[in-house]
């Protein structure tokens, strides 16, 4: 590691707005499980590192009935993982957690560590996707919102301005009947990346949410497939008709993790596997 | 073999050095700081091929804190294990991206990595070979100079002017005869990929070289010693007495530890900062990519059957992707001349061996030492013969294995305690209940389910590669309490040899297991002879030695106590700490009366110190004929089989193995713990190579993967569902020249594993898989390809 | 180093450490293996750079530096994480277990005996990190199963055991102590 570094611990979202905004060589330490590794290989020099674990509230997880869920940036995956009401209102969230790296870097990485990240295969992307979550962003020139499909704007890059820093991510309650299942599949068994992430949300309006992830650029929703699902049962033959659909809805690349024609094979079996284990729950 | 009550071989005692791994007490070179030391960091090429033009180094040495900072300039030593290929650091030019170009000392490793990117080079690049093809095509060699290159003479066959470091052949009978007389012949090519040893600790070494003479002092993370001592005095100009190697804990070797690697450069460097110690330490970046592999590998088979499925004749290509330096790999080359066509009796073979230069990072030893790579090849080349002649695969394979009487491919005899590789065969198929292949109906209705499971088997054989003359020894010598302590040359690294020894002494001598020590930290200066850990070659070679130092402490003892006691030496005999008459038992004295020599009432002394020592020659063993390979390299066989049941998803790729049963005729089991433990890791790591493992390159011959994020290991739900592990001790087979009739196993239970599986798949999929590994990926995309010829 | 040039009996209290390279050090009070430290560190600093070259406790070890391997493991405030990822920094106010805190007294703890007893270990490096994940684990669920235990130690590689006789141990473990302790 060559970057050397000051290491601040602002006490207030306050000062560390400010602090950011009067240095800009900093970066934000959440978890600290991709900003190491960044650190180590030397892919960035930092002037300042700033620990926000220090301000008060930003490890606040809570859901409120008739408003949903507020997942603060300090919030640990591990904390998303094993969160009961998690377990039962987003299920699909609460799988992809557990499938986030092992379980030492679940004890530190956060949520929104995750997504800022903005790796095209971020895990927990695809769940927060289908669930219309919001991204709470604080800066020099106050807060704003942004839904989370506009949050990734590229490769490893996100909505931030300089100086902003993500406060929370909330998501919208869940109504009755509502299901959602997250499959990933990687090259091993154990802890991995993603050679594909997926999940498949269904509302008891057959309303449909289908995201996918590190099959393009960015985490994406497939849009135009949900449309058409919404007008379909989940059947056995729907399934079937899935696997090969999907793959006309995602742009996959071939890099050192895998070639383009394996993710497009692994998409459709996801996307079958999700909706026969939804089916099997008895989802429609 | 001794028929008595053994009270030792055979226990699962629970190994000596647990307790100060379980502790944090064990100091690994890792975790060493020694007075004064110095700290090292190095620079890679990023080139795969280029000249060297200039290097600038003087912004790094104004560093603050920097010591020295060496080139290949100045470290222009030679090294090499069997061909003298390599210089220490890059020298005019580079041949793979990642050799080490240049280094820096430091006081601090903060600061020499600093320096090391203050360094600049100039480099002019050269046309690159990347593969195998364009290494024999030969356009661009990646040494020039290799026909000047020292190297071992009439075993290694470098060919001038190529890019071949080796070609070694066997020719056994008359193979244009053979192939006439067959009814088939079948030609199959199989490739595997380099792969890592992965250590959990890197690669890492101190050197302490004295300015005012030639002593070296080295403490390394090795698996040999002796190894490092001679290589090193070698390539310093040096004599061998003039370094100490010292060895502490080492974590994991698995062959990448086996010859000498990082200690030539740190004495360098050393050196260069007037003898000051120096620490060189490998991120795991760089122990992929600088630290040599296991070896890619392609094989092509051509082989005659009868149609009973009687093998006629074969003739094999063994093509040895060595990367850019031959070092260890040129044996390993040399090794598959003997046993590169698997456990069967091949009345006529021409088998060629070709250790081949590239420019991509160079391999060396590595668990198998080769076995693992040809015998994916010729077990999958069995099951394919079996499935074009239509005979079942136990039936081909029994129809062709090596019984005692016949003999292998290099001319070895086969006897009755050579082993039995039918038993191991048999205790799999039964174990896993064979009973024939699937029909195609049978898979076609699991098909629709989305998982297939199949079954397949593979036989596997192994005897160390090592020079003809190696030897071990040990040395014994007794403490005033009647407690022995043995020092061995071999390095436990977790295989377990320590604690084995340790039984074997505590057998011999009669005593219990916790009066016997075998001394930690191998220390070259202080320790007897080993040629090198490795070869499985150590429970068989060690165990003999230290019986022979254990039975002549016996014998010494006797000696005085005969005196003592009034009688004959041979009228005494040993046990429960004593030597006493074997009729009068009351005539006795314990050992610890006799450790320090014994003492009259008068005051007179007789004997002195208990030391005694044991050595083992390899027995027998000859070089291969240069032209026909013919000759007793084996010293001793170890056969065995596994088993697979699998099960793929037909959607994903995935392999799922449910289980592994595995058969080895080992003889005897010293300590089935320990066995068990050389099992189950030498099946995971098989289920790495077979399932996971692969080195990446991209057109430019960089590496692509060199860190855990894209080069996985089997992690603990990467393992098969179940694992069962059968021992043949029988007996009429058992080693009867080794300890108690016990082979080695280190190595063994990794060789065939992806044969087994891939033989599995096939059975599951009725795809032939020719390459490695079967990741998800590549299984997906063959099941698509083959659906979409229409064939299900 | 400090950042006056003179120390004068006035502006002592005045005086920062700083590192060589000027950054100012980072005052941190913490607890492992039930020992009290306050130290300075480089804000660069991991927590396993501190365990070994602070503390010159090296029973935790580097295998990759990059969370993925697992040998660092250790437990912090009553969690496994990976401490090559960790800055020394962050551990103000933290309680930590390393491998060397796992014994009590004379006495090596069950999980160690177990380890042994199943030899869960080989060449011993990945050990102490595949301690302190498995003590980990027995601390949230008493009962795991073989499924719990694999999750558990999924970020601990080991190359030598093929992880069998580890599952073994820590199973073991944890019927042991439910029996044992009370």
């Amino acid at each position: 590691m060559l970057s050397k570094f000051n290491y601040v611990k602002p006490e207030t979202l306050e000062d560390a707005i400010e602090f950011l905004a009067s240095n800009p060589g900093t970066r934000v330490l959440a978890g600290g499980t991709d900003l190491m590794v960044l650190l180590r290989r030397n892919l960035l020099i930092i002037d300042h590192i700033l620990d926000i674990k220090g301000i008060e509230g930003l490890d606040r997880l809570e859901y409120k009935e008739g408003e949903g869920l507020y997942i603060g940036a300090a919030v640990l995956v591990n904390e998303v993982f094993e969160s009961g009401i998690i377990q039962e209102k987003y299920r699909a969230l609460s799988q992809a957690a557990g499938h986030l790296a092992s379980h030492q870097l679940r004890n530190r990485a956060t949520l929104v560590g995750n997504i800022c990240n903005a790796s095209p295969g971020a895990d927990l992307s695809t769940p927060l996707l289908v669930y219309n979550a919001m991204v709470h962003i604080q800066g020099p020139e106050g807060k704003r919102e942004i839904p989370i499909e506009h949050f990734f704007t590229g490769v490893k890059r996100n909505a931030l301005k300089p100086g902003e820093i993500v406060t929370a991510v909330t998501i919208p309650d869940m109504k009755e009947g509502d299901s959602s299942y997250y499959k990933k599949q990687a090259r091993v068994k154990g802890h991995d990346l993603a050679t594909v992430g997926m999940t498949i949300r269904r509302t008891a309006e057959k309303e449909t949410f289908v995201a996918v992830a590190a099959v393009s650029p960015t985490p994406i929703r497939l849009h135009e497939l949900e449309k058409d699902l919404k007008n379909r049962t989940f059947t056995e033959e729907t399934a079937l008709w899935l696997k090969d659909e999907v793959k006309k809805h995602v742009f996959p690349i071939t890099d050192v993790r895998s070639s383009m024609e394996y993710r497009f094979l692994a998409s459709g079996a996801l996307a079958k596997k999700i909706m026969t284990a939804m089916m099997e729950e008895g989802v429609e | 073999m001794s028929e008595k009550q053994l009270n030792h071989i055979g226990k699962g005692y629970d190994r000596k050095d647990a307790q100060e791994k379980v502790t944090g007490q064990a100091v690994y070179v890792h975790d060493m700081e020694v007075p004064g030391m110095l700290y090292a960091k190095v620079l890679l090429s990023p080139y795969a091929h280029a000249e060297i033009v200039s290097i600038d180094c003087s912004e790094a040495k104004k560093l603050k804190g920097v010591k020295a900072v060496v080139t290949g300039k100045e470290a222009c030593q030679r090294v090499g294990l069997y061909m003298v290929d390599k210089n220490i650091m890059a020298g005019n030019k580079t041949r793979y991206q990642g050799e080490i170009v240049a280094a820096v000392v430091a006081e601090t490793e903060a600061i020499a990595e600093e320096a090391v990117t203050l360094i600049s080079i100039d480099y002019k690049e050269l046309p690159i070979v990347h593969n195998l093809d364009e290494a024999l095509e030969a356009k661009t060699l990646v040494h020039e100079d290799l026909h000047t290159y020292e190297y071992l003479k009439g075993v290694f066959f470098p060919q001038k002017n190529t890019n071949i470091a080796s070609w070694n052949r066997t020719k056994k009978g008359d193979i244009k005869k053979g192939f006439e007389e067959a009814d088939f012949i079948f030609e199959d090519e199989f490739n595997v990929p380099a792969v890592a040893h992965v250590p959990m600790e890197t690669h890492v070494a101190i050197a302490q070289a004295d300015p005012y003479s030639d002593k070296i002092k080295i403490w390394s993370s090795a698996q040999s010693p002796f190894a490092v001592r001679q290589l090193l005095a070698k390539s310093m100009g040096i004599a061998k007495s003039n370094v100490n190697v010292i060895v502490p804990y080492v974590g994991g070797g698995f062959g990448g530890k086996a010859g000498v690697h990082l200690e030539p450069l740190v004495s360098v460097l050393s050196k260069a900062v007037h003898g000051r110690p120096v620490k060189l330490k490998m991120t795991r970046e760089e122990e992929f990519n600088i630290l040599p592999t296991r070896a890619g590998m392609r094989a092509r088979f051509k082989t005659g059957m009868t149609k009973d499925g009687k093998i006629t004749a074969m003739e094999v290509y063994h093509d040895w992707d060595s990367g850019a330096y031959a070092d260890y790999g040129v044996n390993v080359g040399k090794t598959a001349v003997y046993s590169g066509a698997g456990a069967y009796v091949v009345p006529n073979i021409e088998l060629h061996s070709r250790t081949i230069y590239t420019n991509k990072v160079f391999s060396t030893a590595y668990r198998g030492f080769g076995h693992l790579e040809t015998h994916w090849a010729v077990e999958r080349h069995m099951d394919m013969m079996a499935q074009k002649l239509d005979i079942d695969p136990y039936e081909l394979r029994m129809r062709n294995i090596l019984k005692p009487g016949e003999t292998t491919i290099s001319g070895e005899l086969m006897y009755p305690t050579t082993g039995d590789p039918s038993a191991c065969l048999n205790a799999v198929t039964k174990e896993l209940n064979w009973t024939g292949r699937k029909s195609a109906e049978d898979r076609k209705r699991e098909w629709k389910t989305g998982k297939v499971r199949g079954q397949g088997f593979a036989m596997l054989q192994k005897a160390p590669a090592m020079p003809s003359y190696t030897s071990t020894a040990a040395i014994m010598q007794m403490d005033e309490d009647g407690h022995v302590k043995v020092m061995i040359g071999a390095v436990d690294f977790g295989q377990g040899a320590n604690t084995i020894m340790a039984q074997v002494a505590a057998e011999e001598l009669r005593v219990p297991l916790e009066d016997v020590e075998v001394v930690w930290n191998v220390e070259t200066d202080k320790h007897p002879y080993d040629w090198n850990t490795v070869a499985s070659k150590y429970t068989f070679m060690g165990g003999n030695a230290v019986r022979k130092a254990a039975r002549n402490m016996i014998q010494q003892m006797k000696e005085v106590a005969a005196q003592v006691l009034r009688c004959h030496p041979d009228e005494l005999t040993h046990g429960d700490g004593y030597i006493y008459h074997v009729h009068q038992t009351h005539r006795r004295i314990s050992y610890v009366k006799l450790s320090m020599g014994y003492a009259y009432e008068n005051g007179n002394g007789i004997g002195g110190p208990l030391i005694s020592h044991g050595i083992y020659m390899a027995s027998g063993l000859t070089n291969p004929d240069p032209e026909t390979g013919q000759g007793r390299p084996g010293l001793v066989w170890t056969f065995g089989a596994h088993g697979v049941d699998l099960e793929v998803d037909v959607e994903t790729g995935e392999v799922n193995i449910l289980k592994v049963v595995s058969a080895f005729d080992i003889g005897k089991v010293i300590n089935r713990k320990l066995v068990d433990g050389q099992v189950f890791g030498g099946i995971v790591q098989g289920v790495g190579s077979a399932l996971i493992e692969g080195y990446k390159f991209d057109g430019d011959s960089k590496l692509l993967n060199p860190y855990f994020g894209d080069n996985r290991i089997p992690s603990s739900k990467d393992i098969p569902d179940e694992i069962k592990a059968i021992y043949i001790e029988e007996p009429e087979t058992a080693q009867v020249d080794g300890p108690y009739g016990a082979r080695g196993i280190g190595e063994h239970p990794m060789i065939s594993v992806p044969s087994a599986i891939g033989n599995a798949i096939y059975e599951a999929l009725g795809i032939n898989f020719h390459r490695l590994p079967l990741t998800p990926e590549n299984v997906a995309l063959a099941i698509d390809k083959h659906l979409k010829n229409g064939e299900e | 180093m400090c950042s006056t040039e003179k120390v004068t009996g006035k502006n002592i209290e005045k005086c920062i450490e700083y590192t060589e390279s000027g950054l100012p050090k980072i005052t941190i009070r913490f607890e492992v293996n039930g020992d009290q430290f306050e130290k300075h560190v480089d804000p660069t600093m991991t927590l396993l750079q501190l365990l070994h070259h602070e503390l010159k406790l090296f029973g935790t070890k580097e295998g990759c530096g990059e969370g993925e391997c697992g040998a660092c493991s250790i437990i912090m405030n009553g969690k496994a994480v990976n401490s090559c990822l960790v800055l020394a920094a962050e551990v103000d106010g933290a309680v930590l277990l390393t491998v060397e805190g796992l014994g009590r007294g004379n006495e090596l703890s069950i999980l160690q005996q177990e380890f042994i007893k199943y030899d869960a270990l080989q060449c011993g490096f990945c050990t102490p990190g595949m301690l302190m994940s498995a003590r980990s684990l027995l601390d949230r669920n008493p009962e795991p199963d073989d499924d719990e235990i694999k999750e558990a130690i999924e970020g601990n590689f080991c190359r030598c055991t093929g992880y069998v006789p580890i599952i073994a141990a820590v199973r073991s473990a944890a019927k042991r102590e439910r029996e044992e302790l009370k």
